[in-house]
């Protein structure tokens, strides 16, 4: 027998070094081209009754690391581990039974309430039938079962016999969450499962979930980016961008003061209700970059304020400013590189590679990529181009906090 | 002419009583139940309120966009208070009507009795709405590019023409092919009196347009974009579109339906930039449909706050955050987590919201509020004024519940 604390500290479920990489198709024959490092090496424990809070912007890999945490997709590598009876074993080597079991006691809630309730099916039948499925219950306590569980969403009796479209988008989700609730999981990873929600209802499911979680011991994960509602729900925070991991840590540590220009673009982005009518949201430039290739050293270099020479400037950062600057791009005619930090443009005229060369040394690049630049030659048509090679600037711990950038933490905070 | 001019500075729409309902098995929806409020021109007014509360279909109320049947229009009015460039003075044939040297004058119309064919007009031109739901207003046989080409061309024709270095001297005939309200891009094109410079370069003009348009809202890649079509956008891309289209028209009011809610936080901050940059440029009044009450107060000038097909309160900004007098108003701000919340000690305003079928003479608030009475369960509250601008339906003490 293990005592209750060790008990504590075991993980319910062990994220190890997944990653998730989806084929990216082209053609009449559908050659593999590429692909979309969704999740690329992430890893993290959740423990019994506590909550992990995922955020990050929209595309970063949060509902794709939600599904392989659900066992709902294979990673392409790495593994979940769930811990039957204090042995942590990964779920995809479990038996079909055991997987069954898993999937029962891992729950997920959906973003996108419309794809995710059947819309030719009543809500009775849609909240039902996991309870059908694993032969829970039925006949008139099927009826009442549900019409509980509906109680707890903030739904009632009237509802039962109505198809999801009869619903404002706010009560879909709400049932979606009944749904979840059915079976009595012990994980319920939560997609956004509030974003859809006006406060007052917010309020009450995350009361809800509040209760439901102290009463049953049950483990979220939480993914979201209203910062508000993690700051509020979660434990330990993890913080991804572009597939990985940008900082994980303790909620209240991180929100006191983060380590990563990341994680505090994002809280400069939505000022909280507190902060008043004159407080100004701060958006952070330019896009994501294409998870299919990711930007060398720090993914983040490319929209980071604070980015430094030692980021990762390469050659794909010419070719993104190109493809910003109308003109330029379409006389590009070849890429040829040496290394991700070194190749050769190719242009289909004299004056644009001139061009080229000219701007690489202006101030119309960050003076950190200048700096990060050995070289810059013209020969005809071609600009060869050098960056100085850095390698991938990994998570580091330090305080129990884990972040993936190499300026301290002091000056990120720093910066008005 | 009949116009009153204090009201024209007033309004730009005013909703007069509207009362929207929804026919169903069970009975009669009162989706929205006699609703009233001004929106002011270059304002913008936030609506906020429970999921099923009525804003989306106040909002598309504006532009007919209703469901009707299931839909009823059971009363009430839109006033749009349009602005219009008068044409008589063309007609008249004085003096050359050129734009730049137009004369103005208001026109008030009921929204919600135009034909088909006036609301059309108005649509997309001179109001504009962002959909909550970015996926059914794209049309899915044009490209993104081709989409908006069309819009730039009904709507910024003058900047068009600019920039392809026809500005003033353009003849009139390509002025004239420029403001008509032709559906297809190319037709317009191949109208230009088979010139294939000035084409290229009215061509090349709107792609620089639509791709700025683009990137202003930031999507990756807005060139390429530009090929593709609506269903290969992922729905936040969609929603930027939109967005894009919307701002081109330069409406006089932009109905915007939750327009941020399904993109991030980064992003939201930007394309809150470009609403406000719409608005000081041309004036334009919008109403922010949201229940994000953060975003809202940052926002919005005055706030309508709806309930059960009902504005239960309207104010300023500071007089509906700072100092709210309705229960339900008081019980929203509540439930905002903060940071000093404790988790699970949410205040969150208990119960439902009651079904909107033929509700009875009673505040419908009242099978939630901690204040309310036998007279709240027996009589009806209507809006009622506190100060100038500032309402509220509620039969309470105001001071006992502040006080609490
Ligand atoms: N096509 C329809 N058929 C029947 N009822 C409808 C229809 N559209 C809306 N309703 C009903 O009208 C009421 C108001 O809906 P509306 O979409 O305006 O809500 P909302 O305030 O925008 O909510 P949300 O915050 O979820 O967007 C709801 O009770 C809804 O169920
Ligand atoms: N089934 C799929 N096939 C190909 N690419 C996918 C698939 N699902 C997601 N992606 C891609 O993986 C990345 C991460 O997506 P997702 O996990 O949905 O992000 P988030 O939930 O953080 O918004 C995105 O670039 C997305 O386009
Ligand atoms: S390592 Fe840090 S400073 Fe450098 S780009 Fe990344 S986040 Fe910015
Ligand atoms: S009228 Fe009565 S029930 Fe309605 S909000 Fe006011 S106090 Fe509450
Ligand atoms: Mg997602
Ligand atoms: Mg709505």
């Amino acid at each position: 027998m293990i005592s209750k604390k060790d008990n504590v500290g075991q993980p319910i479920l062990s994220i190890s070094d997944v990653a998730k990489h989806y084929p990216i198709r082209e053609g009449a024959l559908q050659r593999v081209v590429g692909h979309v490092r969704a999740v690329d090496g992430v890893s993290f424990d959740i423990f019994p009754g506590k909550t992990v809070g995922l955020v990050g912007e929209s595309g970063c890999g949060k509902s794709t690391l939600g599904k392989v945490v659900a066992g709902l997709t294979d990673p392409t590598s790495g593994s979940v581990r769930y811990n039957f009876n204090t042995q942590l074993v990964s779920i995809s080597s479990l038996e079909k039974n055991k997987f069954k079991n898993f999937r029962r006691n891992c729950q997920m809630v959906f973003q996108d309430s419309f794809a995710s309730l059947n819309p030719r099916h009543l809500v009775f039948d849609i909240v039902g039938r996991p309870l059908k499925v694993y032969k829970e219950v039925s006949g008139y306590d099927l009826v009442e079962k549900v019409v509980s569980l509906l109680n707890q969403v903030g739904l009632g009796r009237e509802h039962l016999y109505r198809y999801p479209h009869q619903f404002s988008g706010g009560q879909r989700q709400r049932i979606s969450i009944a749904r979840a609730l059915a079976l009595n999981p012990e994980i319920i990873i939560l997609d956004e499962p509030t974003s859809a929600l006006d406060v007052s209802v917010q309020a009450q499911i995350l009361n809800l979930l509040n209760e439901l979680q102290k009463a049953r011991n049950l483990a979220y994960l939480f993914v979201t980016h209203d910062l508000s509602v993690v700051r509020h729900m979660a434990d330990s925070l993890v913080v991804m961008y572009l597939g990985k991991i940008a900082e994980a840590g303790e909620t209240q540590a991180i929100f006191a003061k983060p380590y990563h220009p990341y994680t505090k673009a994002l809280m400069d982005a939505k000022p909280s209700f507190d902060e008043g009518q004159n407080s100004k949201a701060k958006g952070l430039e330019g896009v994501v970059p294409d998870p299919a290739r990711p930007p060398q050293g720090c993914r983040f270099h490319t929209r980071c304020s604070l980015a430094t020479d030692k980021c990762g400037w390469e050659v794909d950062d010419v070719v993104r400013w190109l493809e910003d600057t109308p003109g330029m791009f379409e006389s590009l005619t070849a890429v040829e590189r040496k290394s991700e930090f070194s190749a050769v443009l190719s242009f289909s005229d004299e004056s644009s590679a001139a061009n080229l060369k000219q701007e690489m040394r202006s101030e119309k690049l960050p003076a950190s990529m200048r700096k990060a630049l050995n070289k810059v030659n013209i020969n005809e048509k071609n600009v060869q181009i050098e960056f100085e090679p850095v390698e991938e600037i990994l998570l580091r711990e330090k305080d129990g906090r884990h972040a993936a950038c190499i300026i301290e933490p002091k000056k990120v905070n720093q910066e008005a | 002419m009949m116009l009153d001019t204090s009201d024209q500075k007033n309004f730009v729409a005013k909703v007069d009583d509207l009362k929207v309902y929804f026919n169903s098995k069970r009975g009669t929806v009162h989706a929205v139940d006699g609703i009233s409020f001004d929106v002011y021109k270059g304002e913008t007014l936030g609506l906020v309120g429970e999921t099923g509360c009525g804003k989306s279909v106040t909002g598309r109320s504006f532009l007919q966009l209703l469901p009707i049947p299931p839909g009823v229009l059971a009363g009430g009015s839109i006033t749009y208070n349009q602005q219009t460039n008068s044409s008589q003075r063309i007609e008249t044939g004085s003096k050359p009507g050129f734009p730049n040297s137009r004369n103005f004058e208001f026109k008030k119309v009921d929204l919600l009795t135009l034909t088909g064919e006036e609301i059309r007009k108005i649509r997309g031109d001179s109001i504009a709405m962002i959909f909550q739901d970015p996926g059914k207003s794209l049309n899915p046989t044009l490209t993104i590019g081709a989409q908006l080409s069309e819009v730039f061309l009904q709507h910024r024709t003058e900047e068009i023409l600019e920039m392809a270095g026809l500005g003033s001297e353009a003849p009139g005939a390509i002025r004239r092919f420029a403001s008509q309200r032709n559906r297809i891009f190319d037709k317009w094109l191949v109208n230009l009196s088979g010139n294939r410079l000035t084409k290229s370069r009215v061509e090349k003009a709107v792609a620089d347009l639509v791709a700025k348009a683009l990137s202003d809202t930031q999507v990756p890649n807005p060139v390429k974009l530009m090929d593709r079509y609506p269903h290969e956008l992922s729905g936040g891309m969609k929603q930027r579109v939109m967005i894009a289209q919307a701002l081109a028209c330069n409406p006089d009011i932009l109905i915007a339906d939750e327009p941020t809610t399904a993109l991030d936080v980064t992003v939201e901050a930007r394309i809150l930039d470009l609403i406000q940059d719409l608005q000081q440029r041309r004036q334009t009044s919008v109403v922010y449909i949201s229940h994000d009450l953060s975003l809202v107060r940052r926002i919005c000038d005055r706030v309508a706050v709806m309930y059960a097909g009902r504005i239960v309160e309207i104010g300023t900004n500071n007089e509906i955050f700072k100092n709210p007098r309705h229960p339900y108003t008081i019980g929203l701000m509540k439930a905002l987590p903060s940071a000093d919340t404790a988790r699970g000690e949410l205040l969150a305003i208990p119960g439902n919201v009651p079904e909107l079928i033929n509700p009875p003479q009673m505040c419908r608030f009242s099978s939630r509020c901690a204040f309310a009475t036998d007279k709240c369960k027996n009589q009806d509250p209507q809006l009622e004024k506190v100060t100038n601008s500032h309402s509220v339906a509620c039969f309470a003490d105001v001071a006992e519940i502040s006080g609490k």
